[in-house]
């Protein structure tokens, strides 16, 4: 068990925290106290503000209202430096490791130590040396961080935060590339930590893990301070409704069509971890999916839900293990050339990035994905591309004053709508949704819902993934809820609610 | 007013104004030169047909390697062995024409495919390694001009052909040697002017009236985005380096063709001017935008700055800096858009 | 997204070794020159061995300059010659001379790329008894046996000399000169202007700068025949420069008008172009390869030299291009 607190001062408290960007309100007078030699989970779901919240800590945002005490003096970090100095030392989840650098350069990487003007390498070897054997690794520091896996790697980001003393320590999902072995040796560093009278704040998804190593626990939901309170006093149940007890009060006009055939079955899908971490991003997922019906795939960060769609589209070519059958007859992922032959559209989750041709202009982007319809024998027929275009812009109510409009000038919801266009020109069978909302306001919001309806009805089979547990639940005709690459459990929309759906996501096994 | 009625109020201005148009910025450096040249006329040999068709035929070869480049750049990449393929193919040219009198189409086509071929060696690398197109050009570049020193032995291959006891025998220039040399329509413009004009018409084609163009765009624009959307990124590129290469065959030929001789040093720095022309003609090195028509501006704006300051005898130092001074303004000309 | 797929990223690897290692195989192998020039000569009845240390092989003149020697020192069988070419590199060729001698040769040519960076290794092997001729370009100092070279100034001023007496003392004249950062181009102009100062008739309408290159002689001629009706002569620094002024010329019509003179008159360019009447006079930069291995005999066989030997230039006219040329007189 990890041992209690050694003692009551208040380390950090902030207050009124309230941070807006681009006008949209992402914390509303959000409170947090952390006290010294105390782990202090901070929980909530995708978007209900934790980030936001740790970079405001870590001096990234500087523009906030509220206020924050550190040792009950007030301070405003005027940069990362600044907070770094201060004593807050921020683990994140990408890390902030340079792998062509030796492990002591690494460690050192910032805060370098000095004899006048000469690096003082021997002292640094040292104390990297010591710093990793008081957790237990016993690896060569004046070897590469990049030759070392993953895990390693984590470690040694921990370790460069303790390497300074620094009183509170945010762990930002600290245990997603650890194995159990390592996940042991992380809380027996923790618990280390807590002795010397650090506090440390702990950012899960997983509730085995939470319910391991927290002394308090701090939930917030959509933006909004919800409650804090002693892990022994919070159970379960209540967290979970603290993380998603809010009205369901919004309207979303979902027709349920009667399903048809399996339209996609997937059995036993693997899938290796493209940034190369140990665990693979999904394991062993079998599920299918009928023409009409909308399966809705739940996830916090780290699931792999999102690595599951681009698994299937062939976004990582051929390294996925498993089977796949599409109207029954059998489709490998190779390619996303491949599976829009075969009718399979995925619509990613950052329309910018990897969406649009940003400097394209609207009938373009609408053609890209189903060009060879409009280009026979290689010729493009642009009168035939600008007659689809405009059928799109009718059909989705699409608002731009020309179809030559370079994308790039145009709202969110209007550029999504354009990245849906392009898909339905495909004409697919299977439509994958990777946060289709996302960044949408309101109205367009609807008119999406609307277009899926309409799909379904037309025949298409859908997987939906979204953040958002009302659209979720609304939307979907069956659930699946996926934890770190594994299904954790399976509704039909009635059944589902939203406690069972963040239980399940938070690595709770049902069914 | 929502977001999108004030942006779409905001692009129909920019668009309602041509000039702030690409191809208008393009004109705006061309038309300083112009009028350069207007002032500067050098006893009014600016006023002579003569001294335009003759720019015309030293800036064809430049052009032609442009052609090549423009499609590489669009699609986000760069071909810095455009100089060596040129050296490559007019030794090659000349050493098949001259030297072994092989047929005429077989030479040409043969010349084709070597150039060809090395573009699209370039092109695989790029596309199926992921390496940068900077260095993998680079390389040919090294490579086709060992390749052009070896195949010619070092020496100029031209109609004085060494025989084995060291004395030279003279043979005739070529035929097709004479004809790309020779004037058309009335003595007013070069065949070889022509040949570039075809290279553009070819280029135009290929960029803006068939997929494959389409697909350059979007490689160039977003390349993860065209994968995702089914492009086929390996091929398209390839092809690009390989139409480069093609391209630069067609000036190797012209080249040899105008020195009656192919020189393994030809061309050297050409690839600089190349890629200045399509920048200066408001294709972005980014990628994903610009055309055959900003580059046929840039080629001409470069064209007649060198010609204006040749025809008033400026001296060298005085010329570099003009020149420089000159990409300078055409680039900054071009940084107004959003 | 993540799109590099493991697998690939260690195939990249290893392949883009092996293309950078062929890559790095065909750059030396190309770097050896495969001519004749180059082989090594006959056998063991040679009594001496001649090392000769060229600055680069890139240009004809430095090819016929080796060809030169080559030709001279097959009528030699006493002599054995080894070539090495230094790819315009001057610690290259640094070390080639090292290699010399430490080899113990017999007699050094070298034809150094730069003065200053050579001078201590020709001293080097001077000091250690080993005969050194300097071909062409200087070094520094005087710790040599002999210098043998042509002199650019000269040749310019009997250009113009030709140039004047060719044109009855009056006359309009294009100078296309080579790269003027380079002693030749500054020689063979400052030479041009000695030769013609005393004809008040001769006037230089045009000149620039073509780089040695026939291509821009080519440009640089175009723009002169459009500013100027009437041009008599052409005075180039190189052949290829005279070359291009024709080819410019004669796409003009006005081929047929204006002499021709240029300088190099190698075998297979400037007499060439002579011969078939595309200049009218090249003046010859001689490579100084036979005079090198008459000398080099001289020494070996126990002879004292000179320490400084002019090369006598020729030059190439119509009439008489098939006697050899004209010898120019000092």
């Amino acid at each position: 068990m990890i041992d209690q607190q050694a003692n009551n001062s208040q380390l950090l408290k902030m207050t009124g925290i309230c941070k807006s960007f681009s006008g949209v309100r992402v914390l509303t007078d959000v409170q947090f106290e952390l006290r010294a030699g105390e782990v202090h989970v901070l929980a909530g779901e995708n978007g209900a503000g934790k980030s936001t919240l740790i970079k405001i800590l870590a001096g990234v945002h500087t523009d906030y209202e509220g206020q924050i005490f550190l040792n009950s003096q007030p301070v405003r970090f005027a940069s990362i430096h600044d907070a770094a100095d201060s004593g807050i030392s921020v683990i994140h989840q990408e890390l902030s490791l340079v792998p062509s650098m030796t492990i002591a350069e690494n460690i050192f990487l910032g805060r370098e130590k000095c004899r006048g003007l000469w690096l003082n390498k021997k002292e640094m070897i040292a104390e990297s040396r010591k710093l990793l054997a008081e957790t237990g690794l016993d690896i060569d520091v004046t070897q590469n961080l990049g030759s070392y896996p993953l895990s390693i790697q984590q470690m040694v980001e921990i370790c460069k935060a303790l390497a300074f003393d620094c009183r509170i320590i945010v762990m930002d999902e600290p245990t997603s590339a650890l194995t159990d072995v390592e996940v042991e040796k992380l809380f027996t560093i923790v618990g280390k930590l807590k002795k010397s009278g650090c506090g440390i704040i702990y950012i899960s998804h997983k509730m085995e893990e939470i319910y391991r190593i927290a002394d308090r626990i701090t939930v917030l939901r959509d933006g909004q301070f919800v409650g804090t309170a002693a892990a022994e006093e919070l159970d379960r149940g209540k967290m979970v409704k603290w993380m998603v007890g809010r009205e369901l009060n919004q309207q979303f006009p979902r027709h349920k069509s009667a399903p048809g055939q399996a339209r996609l079955k997937v059995t036993s899908f693997t899938l290796p971890d493209p940034a190369g971490k140990p665990m693979p991003a999904v394991n062993d997922v079998s599920f299918s999916v009928r023409s009409g019906e909308i399966l809705g795939i739940a996830g916090l960060q780290g699931s792999g839900n999102s690595e599951l769609l681009n698994g299937i589209f062939g976004t990582y070519g051929s390294s996925a293990h498993g089977s796949c059958e599409l109207d029954s007859r059998p489709y490998k992922p190779t390619t996303p050339a491949n599976a829009i032959s075969r009718g399979i559209s995925l619509l990613t989750n950052d329309r910018k990035a990897n969406g649009l041709v940003l400097g394209m202009n609207i009938v373009h982007n609408v053609t890209l994905a189903a060009l060879k319809k409009f280009s026979p024998l290689g010729w493009l027929k642009p009168n035939s591309e600008n007659k689809a275009a405009a059928k799109q812009k009718e059909a989705l109510n699409l608002k731009a004053t020309s179809l030559k409009m370079p994308v790039d000038s145009l709202s969110g919801g209007n550029q999504q709508k354009i990245v849906m266009a392009k898909w339905i020109e495909t004409s697919p069978k299977v439509f994958l949704l990777d946060e289709p909302t996302r960044g949408v306001d309101v109205g367009a919001k609807h008119e999406i819902y609307e277009l899926m309806n309409k799909w379904t009805s037309d025949g298409l089979a859908i997987i939906l993934i979204t953040s958002e547990m009302p659209e979720l639940l609304a939307m979907s005709d069956r659930i699946i809820v996926m934890h770190r690459g594994s299904i954790t459990a399976e509704f039909d929309s009635e059944q589902a609610t939203q406690e069972k759906i963040l239980h399940a996501a938070m690595g709770v096994q049902t069914n | 007013m929502t977001k999108e009625e004030s942006s779409a109020k905001l692009t129909k201005l920019s668009s309602e104004h041509w000039f702030t148009s690409p191809t208008a910025r393009a004109l705006g450096a061309l038309t300083i030169v112009f009028c350069l040249g207007l002032l500067f006329n050098a006893d009014a040999a600016f006023y002579k047909w003569g001294t335009h068709r003759d720019m015309l035929r030293a800036v064809s070869v430049y052009g032609i390697l442009s052609c090549g480049m423009t499609l590489v750049i669009i699609s986000g990449g760069i071909d810095l062995s455009v100089a060596s393929i040129l050296a490559l193919t007019a030794v090659s040219f000349s050493l098949f024409t001259i030297h072994k009198g092989i047929s005429t189409p077989i030479a040409i086509l043969a010349c084709l495919v070597i150039g060809a071929l090395c573009g699209m060696f370039s092109g695989a690398v790029i596309a199926r390694f992921r390496i940068q197109p900077f260095i993998a050009t680079l390389a040919m570049m090294v490579f086709a001009r060992g390749m052009a020193k070896w195949v010619s032995g070092g020496q100029k291959i031209s109609t004085a052909v060494q025989q084995s006891d060291g004395t030279y025998k003279y043979v005739n220039v070529p035929q097709i040697f004479n004809f790309i040399n020779s004037k058309v329509l009335g003595d007013n413009i070069t065949v070889v002017t022509l040949i570039f004009v075809v290279c553009l018409i070819i280029s135009w084609i290929l960029l803006v009236k068939l997929r494959y163009g389409r697909y350059l765009y979007a490689i160039g624009g977003n390349e993860e985005a065209a994968r995702l959307s089914g492009v086929p990124v390996g091929w398209t590129k390839i092809l690009a380096y390989g139409m480069s290469g093609l391209f630069c065959a067609v000036a190797g030929m012209c080249q040899a063709a105008q020195e009656l001789q192919g020189d393994p040093e030809a061309g050297m720095s050409y690839e600089l001017s190349a890629i200045a022309m399509v920048v200066i003609g408001g294709t972005s090195l980014q990628g994903g935008r610009g055309g055959i028509w900003l580059t046929l501006i840039g080629v001409l704006t470069i064209g007649y700055l060198e010609k204006i300051l040749s025809i008033n005898a400026v001296g060298e130092d005085k010329r570099l800096m003009l020149t420089a001074a000159i990409i300078i303004a055409a680039v900054l000309l071009q940084k107004g858009k959003k | 997204m993540a799109t590099c797929i493991l697998k690939g990223e260690n195939m990249k690897g290893t392949l883009s070794l092996l293309i950078i290692t062929l890559l790095a195989g065909f750059i030396a192998l190309t770097g050896c020159s495969k001519k004749p020039a180059d082989k090594e000569d006959k056998g063991t009845k040679a009594k001496w061995t001649i090392g000769i240390s060229q600055c680069n092989l890139g240009e004809p003149y430095r090819v016929q300059m080796n060809a030169d020697i080559k030709s001279a020192a097959d009528k030699h069988p006493e002599i054995k010659v080894v070539y090495k070419d230094a790819q315009n590199d001057t610690l290259k060729q640094r070390s080639q001379m090292e290699e010399f001698i430490s080899a113990g040769v017999n007699l050094i040519i070298i034809s150094p790329k730069e003065a200053a960076p050579l001078t201590p290794v020709v001293a080097q092997a001077y000091q250690k008894g080993i005969p050194v001729i300097v071909l062409d370009r200087r070094v520094l100092g005087d710790q040599y046996t002999c210098f043998i070279g042509a002199d650019n100034k000269k040749i310019g001023e009997s250009a113009g000399k030709w140039i004047v007496e060719k044109l009855g003392g009056k006359g309009k004249v294009v100078e296309l000169k080579g790269l003027m950062t380079t002693p030749p181009a500054q020689e063979r102009h400052s030479g041009f202007l000695q030769g013609i100062k005393d004809a008040n008739g001769i006037e230089i309408i045009f000149e620039a700068d073509m780089k040695w290159l026939e291509p821009d002689a080519r440009k640089e001629m175009e723009s002169a025949l459009a500013r100027f009706d009437k041009i008599d002569l052409v005075y180039a620094h190189n052949d290829p420069g005279a070359h291009g002024a024709f080819l410019a010329a004669q796409a003009a019509g006005r081929e047929k008008n204006i002499i021709f003179v240029g300088i190099d008159a190698l075998l297979q360019e400037g007499q060439a172009y002579v011969k078939q009447g595309i200049i009218q006079a090249s003046f010859e930069y001689p490579t100084g390869g036979k005079k090198a291995i008459e000398l080099g005999l001289d020494i070996l066989n126990g002879k004292k030299v000179e320490k400084e030997v002019t090369l006598s230039s020729r030059v190439f006219t119509k009439d008489n291009i098939d006697s050899g040329g004209q010898l120019l007189k000092d």
